[in-house]
């Protein structure tokens, strides 16, 4: 009885250290039964779209996926943490500004040849989409480097406007085609900014800018720019950049947009969307909500600087391959078929969280609203505009970390309440931001050259 | 059947073949005691194999970490102390050690005020059992709600804590988005999250000083304050140095409130602790080996403190906390 109860224990303890054990040595990726990891991260909305996708793939390809999702905010900690137990999902989101760490560290595949394979036509997808994801060594983005995902989708953010409110105001539509400078569409602001209800409170307000959102239109539309062209200098200390950023913090000055105060009891966000505020960004993902609003909106382009020209970001998250996959065929079918399959865009972009990724496609949905008076927002095209004529990367989504672009952010708030000189303060956080950036680029070096090693 | 038969068959047992008397026993050779002796072995080794696995291994390999330039994904490379030498340059660093620092302040406030409540607690007052649950609710609830909550009552607008001042014509700051008033916010949060926990163990410790001490202090003719002063204060003193030295390690390892109530680290980097910034660089900058050696620092900083707080808890009052 005893020695059978002492046995029990050991054997008890035993199975705890192998099952330890396991759990330390289980390499590899993905099931053995074929089953496909596909890890990402997104609203309901985009989970649904998804499962209706990917249940189309396995209908047509018979393999299974298995989905892990995960809030936008903890996607990055949850992929790091897989990656460094050695669960790494078969196919998953990648962010632009991951990717060359990823690469380096041997847990992406280079997927050139196999995308060929597929039989993809890579010139019907957004340029700017497929790019991002190409890196050849030294430098991401570059059309001749290899690909190491493939784009989820592109993300063009527009500038729009409450339809209602501004024709209420007996301001004209803003022309598709012809956008406003600085000055004129201040004036609109001014005259849109309102006390409607006459208790001596602004409640109308003709805009509401996010710094960190939003400056980089108005920098780049100036002439401006936070690095030169290979992300080697920090160039937030030139006079274009200054005016830019001044302008946005006089905005608040000016009365034009909420107070930080009475932004930080109703973002303007929300505010927007109970339209108190004239004109507001809308990016790809906003159409879903934006679409069921009780006022109609619509786009334009951004107003413009010194340059003349408008300009804006384009953001995009990318599909990738485990480089350890069990399945390395099947995987990258699955991250083509995500990313450049018809049946499975016409999901996403029915949901409205994206607009397509195939240009023959996006031209055809631009073009829809001719033909269908009830299809939002009516300037679809704008979105098209910008994903191939004035988009461009946030400045910190192909450097090696971020932590150099975040440091502008840090310190801007006096700036933005009119304590400092937009001027005095770039001139003081520039050294700071060099700084990070030279160890940035230090650390892409050491890296690149760690990876390639073994 | 003899004698000899053996005693399981025979059922009795068979006289002693030996008249001599049995070996002495030595300790521990009994079979009884050897069993015991295995099971009390692999008792002792479950949170032996726990400290080793969960503590020493992650320990060790974080010191080794250190000495690495490493992000968290690929292969490390050992860079000697580089990672502790850019540490004494880095401005950021030293901005949140002393941030950390600064929310200590709330620790003797928050014990001042806990052992007032547990004196007042320990009367007979009406409604005692319902104010001691009253104050032990923020101890039990999630700091994850409770910060989300004060973030409300902190907004510049139309918080509670703005509207109650306004009360007495006070026009509040925006406490959350000021530099100047954001880490006050957070020390008054964190002070009342903790009055509870402190006042329990105050309160335990106030019942349990002998009544005959006040009675022989009250025929000496002492008052009220004279009591608290002379016995009540030394009697707890035990509890105080607990309180300390737990609360100055906790406060060390602040973070969960700050990420929360200020995700980017405050107006000007103003309410980022150390965890914070070591948090930042190891997930968002990918800077795993730097961030671990700067979580190296902080813990030697602590051990540093505690020590410190034994060393003169020992000579000033003579009570020593095994």
């Amino acid at each position: 009885m005893r020695k059978s109860r002492l046995i029990a224990g050991i054997a008890t303890a035993l199975v705890a250290a192998s099952t330890l054990a396991a759990c330390g040595s289980g390499g590899g990726s993905g099931t053995d039964d074929g089953t496909l990891t596909f890890m990402f991260r997104g609203g309901d909305d985009e989970k649904k779209a998804y499962q209706e996708a990917i249940d189309r793939f396995t209908e047509d390809t018979g393999v299974k996926v298995k989905m892990i999702v995960t809030s936008a905010d903890q996607y990055a900690q949850k992929l790091q943490a897989a990656v460094a137990g050695n669960k790494v999902p078969d196919v998953f989101y990648i962010e632009q500004a991951s990717l060359q760490s990823y690469v380096s560290s041997g847990v992406l595949m280079d997927i050139t040849d196999q995308v060929a394979e597929q039989g993809v036509d890579l010139d019907n997808i957004w340029p700017y989409g497929v790019d991002s994801y190409r890196f050849d060594g030294t430098t991401q983005g570059t059309p001749g480097g290899k690909l190491y995902g493939l784009p989820k989708d592109i993300g063009p953010f527009a500038f729009g406007y409450n339809a209602d409110l501004l024709e209420k105001a007996g301001v004209e539509r803003p022309d598709p085609d012809e956008p406003l400078t600085w000055d004129e569409w201040l004036k609109i602001c001014k005259k849109l900014t309102q006390d409607t209800d006459g208790d001596g409170e602004t409640d109308q307000w003709g805009t509401g800018l996010n710094v960190q959102w939003n400056s980089q239109s108005f920098v780049w539309s100036n002439g401006g720019d936070w690095t030169n062209e290979d992300h080697t200098q920090v160039t937030v200390d030139t006079p274009e950049f200054a005016e830019a950023i001044q302008f946005i913090a006089d905005l608040t000055e000016q009365g034009v947009t909420p107070n930080p105060e009475q932004a930080q009891t109703l973002d303007t966000y929300q505010r927007f969307m109970a339209g108190e505020i004239g004109f507001f960004p809308v990016g790809p993902w906003d159409m879903s909500v934006y679409n069921d609003l009780d006022f109609e909106y619509d786009l334009m382009p951004w107003p413009v600087g010194r340059t003349g020209e408008p300009a804006t970001w384009v953001g995009s998250l990318g599909i990738g391959v485990s480089n350890t996959t069990d399945l390395p065929e099947d995987a990258v079918k699955l991250a083509t078929y995500l990313s450049t399959d018809e049946a499975a865009q016409q999901t996403l972009v029915d949901a409205n969280v994206q607009i397509p990724n195939r240009i023959d496609t996006a031209q055809e949905w631009a073009a829809e609203v001719e033909e269908d008076d009830s299809l939002k927002p009516r300037n679809r095209q704008e979105f098209l505009d910008i994903a191939e004529d004035y988009g461009r990367e946030m400045p910190a989504s192909f450097t090696y970390g971020a932590e150099w672009y975040d440091e502008l952010w840090v310190g801007i708030q006096p700036v933005l309440d009119g304590k400092q000189k937009a001027a005095d303060y770039l001139a003081e956080v520039q050294p700071r931001m060099q700084e990070l950036l030279d160890q940035s680029n230090a650390q892409a070096e050491q890296a690149a050259a760690a990876g390639s090693a073994p | 059947m003899t004698s000899t038969a053996t005693p399981a068959t025979a059922g009795t047992r068979p006289p002693a073949p030996d008249p001599a008397p049995a070996p002495p026993r030595r300790g521990g050779t009994s079979r009884l005691h050897r069993t015991e002796k295995r099971w009390a072995l692999l008792f002792v080794a479950a949170p032996v194999l726990g400290y080793l696995l969960f503590i020493l291994y992650p320990t060790l390999f974080a010191l080794y970490a250190s000495l690495t330039r490493w992000n968290g994904l690929g292969p490390m490379q050992f860079i000697g102390l580089d990672n502790y030498v850019a540490l004494l340059g880095d401005e950021r660093f030293r901005q949140t050690l002393f941030n950390t620092f600064f929310y200590m302040i709330g620790i003797p406030i928050g014990l001042a005020i806990s052992l007032a409540l547990a004196v007042m607690m320990n009367r007979k007052i009406f409604g005692r059992a319902a104010f001691r649950a009253i104050y032990y609710v923020p101890v039990i609830s999630s700091i994850a709600a409770i910060a989300i909550l004060w973030q409300w009552a902190y907004n510049g607008d139309f918080g509670l804590v703005n509207q109650f001042l306004g009360l007495f014509g006070i026009d509040g700051p925006n406490w959350l988005a000021d530099p100047v008033w954001a880490k006050p916010a957070i020390i008054m949060m964190a002070v009342w999250k903790g009055l509870g926990y402190s006042m329990l163990l105050y309160l335990a410790a106030i019942q349990s000083v002998p009544r005959s001490l006040y009675e022989a202090a009250e025929l000496d003719g002492a008052g009220g304050w004279q009591k608290f002063r002379s016995i009540t204060l030394p009697m707890v003193q035990p509890v105080t140095f607990f309180l300390i030295v737990t609360q100055v390690i906790g406060g060390a390892m602040i973070f969960i409130e700050i990420q929360i109530m200020t995700p980017t680290g405050g107006p000007e980097y103003s309410t980022a602790s150390v965890v914070y910034h070591i948090w930042l660089q190891a997930f968002r900058y990918q800077q795993m080996g730097y961030a671990t050696a700067m979580s190296v620092v902080l813990g030697l900083l602590i051990l540093v403190i505690t020590l410190i707080q034994f060393r003169l808890n020992r000579r000033n009052a003579g009570f020593v906390v095994d």
